[in-house]
């Protein structure tokens, strides 16, 4: 058998061996068996320079041709297990998907301060600055300065837990309107939110609640004002379809005073069953009024020159509503089986 | 303010429901509180005369009539046995509806047939009785509806009365309120009797304390017949007005207080030793009121007495010694006006509020007292069939005069935002009893004396806005000529409490004040501020920290079921600042007044409230899932958080006497404290019903967390960095936090990063050493070789070695 013979041999041997190889492994096996240091195509290649010049021109042309086409059998072939390899692994590491993930902590905001941070916002959009102020007020800025002095039948209302000589802690946010307006001049256009206090427990009273004021004073405003920026509110915090409509109020420091009203969320008047509203079609929400001129008065503003409105929500009984929660008393108890909630 | 309907179409005329006249009320007036139902709502109660009357042959408590209910005889189960052959009956016809919703009809009873059902008071809405059938007397025909002698039904409206409206305290002032609604007239009864009887000046009047008592009038009716009963249609009223009826003379009083809102009292005149004498009290005067409470007077309550002795706490009760009864045929008659303020104290001191007091305290018109007078004569004229004496006794040394007040059209339309005709307000203003006149572009209006409340043009603009209707004014939104925004530090509080809750904690809001063990259980020392009228013990002193709130909550989430959990609350803490004795007088003035005088007010206020942020991890926050271990609190978890709220912290080991003494720390902010954060003590935690869990906290004042600092780039380059670990040997004592601190702050570019990967004590590590490891990376601005990052890890360990002692770990 001449050598060309053999190299043709082999090649055939080594072709039919790729064929046949059923894992990278093998193929690595035949590669090392057929091309490797000391395989015999090898062998034959280092012993060319023994060979006679026609000999040596014809097996090297020979031998060469035939490793290329080996390695190419080879590499097509590898590439085929290694693909089909890899399909197995990745088979074999296959999860149940349906088993939970890593968690991340979900956390949860306080539904009042949802609320709160809702209107807020709806507000700074508009324009309004946040005023805050101390949670232990004066007996001046809690009351006489809006209008309720000592002994007006109006404090007994109030239900207050008094402090020390003088001081209280306050029943409502609108001291916070007192000394948003005394530290500056109009234009004033602000929010007051922050917590309350009156002396009172049962489901829909709780000695500590939220309350957001707003205050208004420029020149020119009026009612219609006060109607359009509480209805642009209500339509926020509810949903486009709210109503608001005006009632009749009473507040020692707004005059006229009015209860702003909204249409029910939940049947919009429709359903006389509803939970929410008891059929009446309307929420109580908020009391408002334009601003009382012996309290423009009592902080230096000119109530001829100025006008302004001012109003009170309560955002925990917001948050009542919004939510469905029929106890007041759960917004502050913090039980997670509550909070975990919003 | 009870308004029975059937009442008061006495004087005005309507065709509205109960329904629509609620909505009408509340958009125009004041609100409604309830709607209640008497009596019969639906079908007929017709006049029967009993024909046979007897015991229920098949039951014990039953009786059966035959009753005639006018040509037409039926049969008629009983429950009481009070009828009698010849007694006229209210029966019930079949069919009809009663006040609570239930449908009367025929049925069998014991085996015996029932047609209807002989009425009670209770049932009819006159009164609460149900002790028996009630008995009509024999001006009612037999076979005529009830109804054409009193109404059997009765829908009745609880008016909230606002404070500064007490002309609707009477039925009067509800009609004419409503006339001005519904623009329509309304008509009052024209009090009418003949005089004649004994004079009233047999009696004295002596009014010492005039400062407190406007208008004392008195009047005398006598020859009145003892013992009566007041006419059924005024019980009825009565009970539907919210009252119990009592005798004529009381009940006649009662009437026209609820007709006029003006209370009245009477007397018994041979009770009434001397005269009448208001007063003040005297120390300790004693008087026994008719609710058989003991008081003990002060020089603050207004009383009326005789010559001899206190008869009436003035405006809020009167004693047993003068007050009319079953005996009285002679009663002097007090109708008067006292100070409102006086009343409202008095009443709150005694703990007394009534029917009365609560007329007078929100101060009443003393031009209401002639009327109230004459009609309460006049109707004691009737019943108990007395007689009015020719003369009043009356102090009234001021009378109050109408007032005038200017209302301008262009100020009407300002404040109300719509158009307001001047003929529209005018003629508004003269339905709630103004005398209106137009000069110089103003309406002038002359005020009625009942409308208090109506002192200044605002006042009037509010009339006039709520009877136009307040649903005609517009919705429009006023130019805002300033940009809105959060400051600072309200936006670092959102971000505060976002970032919490987005690390997984819920938000909780509790109550800042807590029982006085609050400071005990925690040891603290300060005193917390106590409330002079707190809800309970429990409530009693207010937070000097945000903690224990939250340990109550863990403890209730605990008793509850829950395995742990992390709450946080923003929220401020409350602190004493008591202004030193000099200042004292000024605080008191600065609180009351508002007057600073030369101090700053942050002195004067007393108290210094500190906004903070707190943070409760309790339990097993987490409880391990397949395939993450759970989430316990311990101190680490709690620190992590501070790094997060306040990145730029140190941390220096602390002793507080609720912290765990080893695993606490407090947070400092360069040279200012900023807050702590550790475990708490064991002993505490089991104070508060944690005993067992882990528990740990953190307080910081929001005012020095920096939740998000402001981003500054810092420039990098594109080249591979390089790791490096490096392991040492230090004492046990020395503090990781330094040497980490340590090889921060060594100088030089290259370092970029370090982490500490391992602490560990125990063998192999000779006793009494510790070994940390710790992971850098290197990055320069081109790409770093070994001897350059060698070099760079050789001054981090000859830094390590000349401070902490250390050496590497082999």
């Amino acid at each position: 058998m001449t050598v060309s013979e053999r190299i043709e041999q082999l090649k055939t041997e080594a072709l039919s061996a790729v064929a046949t190889g059923v894992s990278t492994a093998d193929l690595e096996d035949i590669r090392v068996r057929f091309l490797g240091r000391s395989a015999e195509l090898t062998e034959i290649k280092k012993s060319i320079g023994t060979l006679s010049p026609e000999e040596r021109k014809e097996v090297g042309r020979s031998s060469n041709l035939a490793s290329r086409e080996i390695e190419a059998a080879l590499g097509a072939r590898t590439e085929e297990v290694a693909a089909r390899e890899q399909e197995e692994r990745l088979r074999a590491e296959a999860v149940d998907v349906t088993l939970p993930g890593v968690p991340s902590q979900r956390g949860h905001l306080h539904p009042s301060q949802i609320v709160i941070d809702d209107v807020v916002d709806f507000f700074v959009g508009l324009g309004y600055r946040v005023a805050e102020g101390p949670e232990v007020e004066t007996d001046y800025y809690n009351f006489t300065a809006l209008n309720i002095p000592e002994h007006h039948p109006a404090r007994g209302e109030h239900d207050t837990f008094f402090l020390d000589e003088g001081l209280v802690l306050r029943t409502h946010t609108s001291p916070v309107q007192i000394r948003t307006m005394l530290s500056q001049e109009p234009p004033v256009f602000v929010v007051c939110p922050g917590r309350t206090y009156r002396n009172d427990n049962d489901p829909t009273h709780t000695p500590m609640f939220h309350q957001i004021e707003g205050l208004a004073v420029d020149r020119g405003l009026t009612l219609a004002h006060l109607k359009g920026t509480l209805a642009a509110m209500a339509r926020h915090v509810f949903g486009e379809d709210a109503e608001v409509r005006l009632r009749p109020g009473y507040f020692q420091f707004t005059e006229p005073s009015v209860e702003l009203d909204i249409s029910c969320f939940v049947c919009g008047g429709t359903d006389p069953n509803c939970k929410v509203c008891k059929g009446a079609g309307w929420l109580e929400m908020l009391g408002a009024g334009m601003v009382d001129p012996s309290v423009l008065e009592e902080v230096g503003y000119d109530p001829e020159e100025y006008t302004g409105f001012a109003f009170g929500m309560g955002p925990d009984r917001m948050a009542m509503v919004k939510y469905g929660v029929p106890d007041l008393r759960l917004f502050f108890e913090g039980d997670l089986r509550f909070l975990r909630q919003f | 303010m009870r308004v029975p309907l059937s009442w008061l179409h006495d004087y005005l005329d309507f065709d509205l429901s109960a329904d629509e006249l609620v909505n009408l009320f509340s958009l125009r007036s004041q609100e409604i509180d309830g709607v209640y139902r008497f009596g019969v709502t639906e079908g007929d109660v017709v006049v029967g005369e009993v024909v046979e009357f007897g015991p229920h042959p098949n039951a014990d408590r039953l009786f059966v009539a035959k009753v005639d209910l006018g040509g037409r005889e039926v049969q008629i189960v009983a429950g009481a046995p009070n009828p009698y052959p010849g007694a006229r009956v209210a029966v019930v016809v079949p069919g009809s509806v009663m006040s609570d919703g239930t449908t009367l009809r025929e049925a069998r009873l014991r085996g015996l047939q029932s047609y209807g059902m002989m009425m009670s008071e209770r049932e009819l809405g006159i009164s609460a009785d149900h002790g028996g059938i009630l008995l009509l007397d024999d001006c009612y025909e037999v076979g005529r509806p009830v109804a054409e002698y009193f109404p059997v039904g009765e829908t009745v409206l609880d008016i909230d009365v606002t404070p500064n409206r007490p002309d609707l305290w009477g039925m009067i002032g509800v009609a004419r309120e409503l006339a001005a609604i519904l623009g329509t007239d309304y008509r009052i009864p024209e009090p009418s009797f003949e005089a004649g009887g004994k004079p009233t000046h047999d009696f004295g009047l002596r009014v010492e304390a005039g400062d407190l008592c406007p208008r004392y009038d008195l009047r005398r009716v006598s020859d009145l017949e003892p013992g009566q009963e007041a006419p059924l249609w005024m019980r009825r009223r009565i009970y539907a007005g919210g009252m119990r009826p009592i005798n004529a003379i009381v009940d006649a009083t009662n009437y026209v207080m609820l007709e006029t809102g003006q209370p009245i009292h009477a007397f018994d005149a041979a009770m009434v030793r001397g005269g009448i004498v208001v007063r003040r009290g005297r120390a300790q005067e004693k008087i026994t009121l008719l609710d058989g409470s003991t008081r003990v007077l002060d020089e603050e309550t207004l009383v009326i007495a005789d010559e001899e002795r206190g008869l009436v706490i003035a405006g809020v009760m009167g004693a047993e010694d003068a007050e009319v009864g079953e005996e009285t045929t002679d009663a002097v008659i007090e109708v008067a006006n006292f100070d409102g303020r006086n009343i409202l104290q008095t009443s709150q001191k005694l703990g007394l509020r009534t029917d009365a007091s609560g007329r007078f305290e929100r101060g009443l018109d003393p031009n209401m007292v002639s009327y109230a007078m004459d009609r309460v004569s006049a109707l004691l004229t009737r019943a108990p069939g007395g007689r009015v004496a020719d003369d009043t006794l009356s102090h009234y040394p001021e009378p109050v005069q109408p007032w005038r007040v200017p209302m301008r059209l262009g100020r009407a339309e300002l404040l109300l935002g719509m158009p307001v005709q001047v003929d529209e307000a005018s003629g508004l203003l003269e339905s709630l009893g103004c005398e209106v006149e137009r000069t110089d572009g103003r309406l002038w209006a002359t005020m009625p004396t009942f409308r208090r409340d109506l002192r200044r043009e605002a006042d009037l603009v509010e009339e006039v806005g709520r009877l136009i209707g307040l649903d005609s004014v517009p919705e429009m939104l006023p130019a805002v000529p300033q940009p809105g925004a959060l400051t600072e530090a309200q936006q670092k509080t959102r971000s505060l409490r976002r970032l919490l809750a987005d690390l997984g904690l819920s938000e909780a809001i509790t109550y800042p004040f807590g029982p006085e063990r609050w400071t005990e259980d925690l040891g603290l020392e300060d005193g917390p501020i106590g409330i002079e009228n707190p809800l309970s013990a429990e409530g009693g002193y207010l937070r000097t920290s945000i903690l224990p709130g939250l340990l109550d909550a863990a403890a209730r989430n605990r008793a509850f079921g829950a395995r742990g959990g992390a709450l946080f609350e923003h929220g401020n803490v409350f602190f004493s600042d008591v202004p030193q004795d000099d200042l004292r007088e000024a605080a008191l003035r600065f609180r009351m007044t508002g007057e600073v005088g030369a101090q700053l007010a942050e002195g004067l206020m007393g108290v210094r409230e500190v906004s903070r942020i707190g943070v409760v991890l309790a339990g097993t926050v987490r409880p391990a899932g397949w395939n993450v271990p759970e989430f316990r609190a311990g101190f680490f978890e709690a620190k992590g958080l501070v790094e997060r709220l306040v990145p730029d912290a140190r941390f220096v080991p602390t002793e507080r006497t609720y912290l765990h003494p080893g695993r606490s720390a407090v947070v400092m902010v360069g040279d200012t404290e900023a807050g702590w954060v550790g475990e708490l003590h064991p002993e505490v935690a089991g104070r508060f019903g944690l005993d067992g869990w882990p528990v740990a906290a953190l307080e910081l004042d929001t005012a020095l967390c920096q939740p998000g600092p402001e981003p500054r780039f810092e420039p990098f380059f594109n080249v591979p960095a390089v790791a490096r670990d490096l392991a040492v040997l230090v004492e046990e004592r020395i503090p990781v936090g330094d040497m980490l601190c340590s090889v921060r702050d060594l100088p030089g570019p290259l370092l970029t990063e370090v982490r500490i990967f391992d602490v560990y004590a125990g063998s192999p590590v000779p006793q009494g050493q510790k070994s940390v490891a710790f992971g850098f990376t290197f990055q320069g601005e081109k790409t770093l070789t070994d001897e350059e990052v060698d070099a760079e890890v050789g001054l981090v360990l000859s830094r390590l070695e000349d401070e902490f002692g250390a050496r590497v770990r082999s």
